[in-house]
């Protein structure tokens, strides 16, 4: 099976184009890629973004690294977790609250993106944001679902996060 | 027209063979077809078709001495050679059904082997039908610029050739009776008499044009008809599919020109890929005589006629897609027994992409794919060439990763763009605007990405109208089809070895 990285179609292997959308599949989207070990901290905030592995085991572990943060936050997405700013005058409260991190400054929606994880996939979607959510520079189009990799960049508006899987 | 496929070649032994040789190679290939051809594969049933009349030439002790007699006087051979290049050499066991792709291409003898001896003759002649719509709306500058090009074209025969012209609408005349093309200024005059009006019924017009390229009908002519029209035709399709799978048993091809935007594309595809025509689109009227004249250039350089190919899989694989591409990109009908593919040129090869899926958890080791049949007449020696080839993949737990051959990612990529319009139109025609807007906005983005930018433009065009109307616009509908399939033929255009 290859998931496309653009569309999220399951493609049967031997495609090389994905039969739903058309786009190249990348090679390391195959299954059989290994997981990309980072060795360190360091490492992981200066990666750029490459391609890496999509694929999820049952122990993979979520980590949503904030730029100049001290510790990533440990995403525990079961199904589908959204991203946002809490607002308690009305009572909102996102599953990854991003306040903390000066998502009211940067320009971080309520509701701004959600991430989803399916069998062995973890994809993200932009929920209607006003300041965009950005995975590796590039803008989303709302409610359309598009593939997380290991080591990914994300921007909530002006904030800059970094995906990994370990 | 006779047409025998080599009944050594195709029970691969040789033509000194005994009998006992030849009942043994008959009862493996027979045991092989036999369980393909139980589960209904069309390729199948075709070649178990082959390899019986092959053994009923060659073990009836008199057909087989008049065949050896009637080849040893033909001048040595020249022929062609096929050579099948699988997408991966080794595959990976999965617990999932995957999917192969092979690139089938058909090499012209003369060009396989350049330093051969003598150079191959070129006089194959023409009989050339043109069956020209003058319904109403071919009116004005459509049946002008048709005109000019009837004549161009027959400037451009031979007396070596002959042609025929038919003129329709509600009904057919023969504008032209078939004849070899010596008065030159008399036949250009005689399309000039042909007036706008009335409706289109192409079947009669088709059927009259059959009647004209019958009359000449010879297996060292390149035996075509090319037939143009503006117009829908109403209820007579099917009379029209029938008469087509006829001529591809004759030996005649039929390629369909559609001007403007008012016809129906997915019939006159089918008319063409049915016989082994091509089929296109000629936008504006003004282009109407460079694409005839094209049509016809391309005809007279042709090596090989009545190219043949039969795919029989084994019974767990499927044969998912067959398409040309090259020369003249044209999908072909995976579902026919034997599947047509019209002319081969001179030093041009010819190649066809199969896609087949393989089934889950097959065993790891060599694995049976199936057997590919070429055939065709080498017009210059009038005798039907044939080439076979028993396709197999390796089986692994853990191949190591290879690159794809670039030729066939190259093709795989322009092929992907013609898919997605089809796939787009799918979408359409079952009421999903939204994911058909998606596709089109894939479409408009991949074909940026390869450098076509104007065709781009078609696409994003047709996406603004698509939002609005819900629908595509026919010219753009076609541009879009059509061009996409242009570009799939510009990969290698066949030149490269």
């Amino acid at each position: 099976m290859i998931v496309c990285s653009n569309c999220t179609y399951r493609n049967r292997e031997g495609y090389f184009y994905c039969e739903d959308c058309g786009f190249p599949l990348a090679d390391s989207m195959r299954d059989r890629t290994a997981t990309r070990q980072l060795d360190s901290e360091e490492n992981v905030l200066s990666a750029r973004a490459t391609w890496g592995t999509a694929r999820l085991t049952d122990a993979s572990q979520i980590l949503l690294q904030v730029t100049d943060a001290k510790s990533p936050i440990q995403l525990s997405v079961v199904a589908r977790s959204v991203v946002g700013r809490e607002d308690v005058s009305s009572d909102h409260h996102p599953d990854i609250d991003l306040v903390p991190y000066g998502g009211l400054e940067k320009g971080v929606s309520r509701n701004h993106a959600m991430i989803q994880r399916s069998e062995d996939t973890l994809t993200i979607v932009d929920m209607g944001s006003s300041n965009g959510t950005f995975l590796n520079g590039q803008r989303l189009v709302s409610n359309q679902p598009r593939v997380l990799r290991d080591g990914d960049e994300i921007r909530f508006g002006k904030l800059v996060t970094r995906i990994f899987f370990k | 027209m006779e047409y025998i496929y080599d009944p050594y070649v195709l029970l691969g032994v040789k033509p000194g063979a005994d009998n006992q040789e030849i009942n043994a190679a008959f009862a493996r290939l027979q045991q092989a077809l036999a369980p393909s051809e139980a589960k209904g594969k069309p390729g199948a049933i075709a070649q178990l078709e082959q390899i019986k009349a092959a053994y009923a030439l060659l073990s009836d002790s008199r057909k087989r001495s008049a065949f050896d007699r009637q080849r040893a006087s033909d001048e040595p051979g020249t022929g062609f050679q096929m050579r099948v290049t699988p997408s991966k050499k080794v595959i990976e066991k999965l617990e999932e059904p995957q999917v192969i792709y092979l690139l089938a291409e058909i090499i012209p003898h003369s060009k396989a082997s350049p330093d051969s001896a003598a150079p191959v003759r070129r006089d194959a002649g023409l009989n050339l039908t043109l069956i020209l719509d003058h319904s109403n709306s071919m009116n004005g500058v459509r049946l002008d610029r048709v005109k000019v090009a009837a004549t161009e074209i027959i400037e451009q025969l031979s007396e070596n050739d002959i042609l025929s012209v038919v003129g329709f609408n509600d009904h057919a005349e023969v504008v032209i009776p078939a004849t070899s093309v010596e008065n030159k200024r008399a036949l250009a005059t005689r399309t000039r008499i042909m007036r706008a009006s009335g409706g289109t019924e192409m079947y009669k017009g088709l059927y009259a044009g059959v009647l004209e390229n019958r009359k000449n009908l010879r297996p060292d002519r390149v035996n075509h008809i090319i037939l143009l029209t503006d117009g829908n035709t109403y209820g007579d399709q099917e009379k029209c599919l029938t008469l087509a799978r006829k001529l591809s048993k004759e030996g005649i091809s039929v390629s369909t020109l559609g001007l403007g935007s008012e016809w129906n594309d997915e019939f006159l595809d089918e008319i063409a890929s049915i016989t082994g025509g091509s089929s296109g689109f000629i936008k504006s009227a003004n282009a109407v005589v460079s694409f005839l004249n094209n049509q016809v250039k391309n005809l007279s350089n042709v090596y090989a006629e009545q190219m043949q190919l039969t795919v029989a899989p084994t019974p767990d694989v499927d044969v998912e897609m067959t398409f040309k591409l090259a020369p003249s990109p044209q999908p072909l009908p995976e579902k026919d027994q034997v599947i047509h593919l019209g002319g081969m040129q001179f030093e041009r090869k010819m190649s066809v992409l199969l896609q087949l899926q393989i089934p889950a958890d097959v065993e790891v080791g060599t694995l049976d794919l199936g057997r590919v049949v070429v055939s065709g007449r080498v017009i210059s020696e009038k005798r039907v060439y044939t080439a076979t080839s028993q396709l197999s993949v390796q089986v692994s737990e853990q191949p190591s990763v290879e690159p794809p051959p670039n030729k066939i990612l190259d093709a795989l990529g322009k092929l992907t763009l013609y898919r997605m319009q089809e796939r787009a139109n799918d979408s359409i025609e079952r009421g999903n605007v939204k994911e058909a807007t998606q596709r089109l906005q894939n479409l408009a983005t991949r074909l940026l990405e390869v450098g076509q930018e104007g065709l781009a433009k078609e696409a994003f065009d047709e996406v603004k109208r698509l939002k609005t109307t819900h629908a595509l616009s026919e010219e753009g509908r076609k541009t879009l089809k059509y061009q996409t399939r242009v570009l799939i033929g510009e990969v290698d255009g066949g030149k490269d070895g």
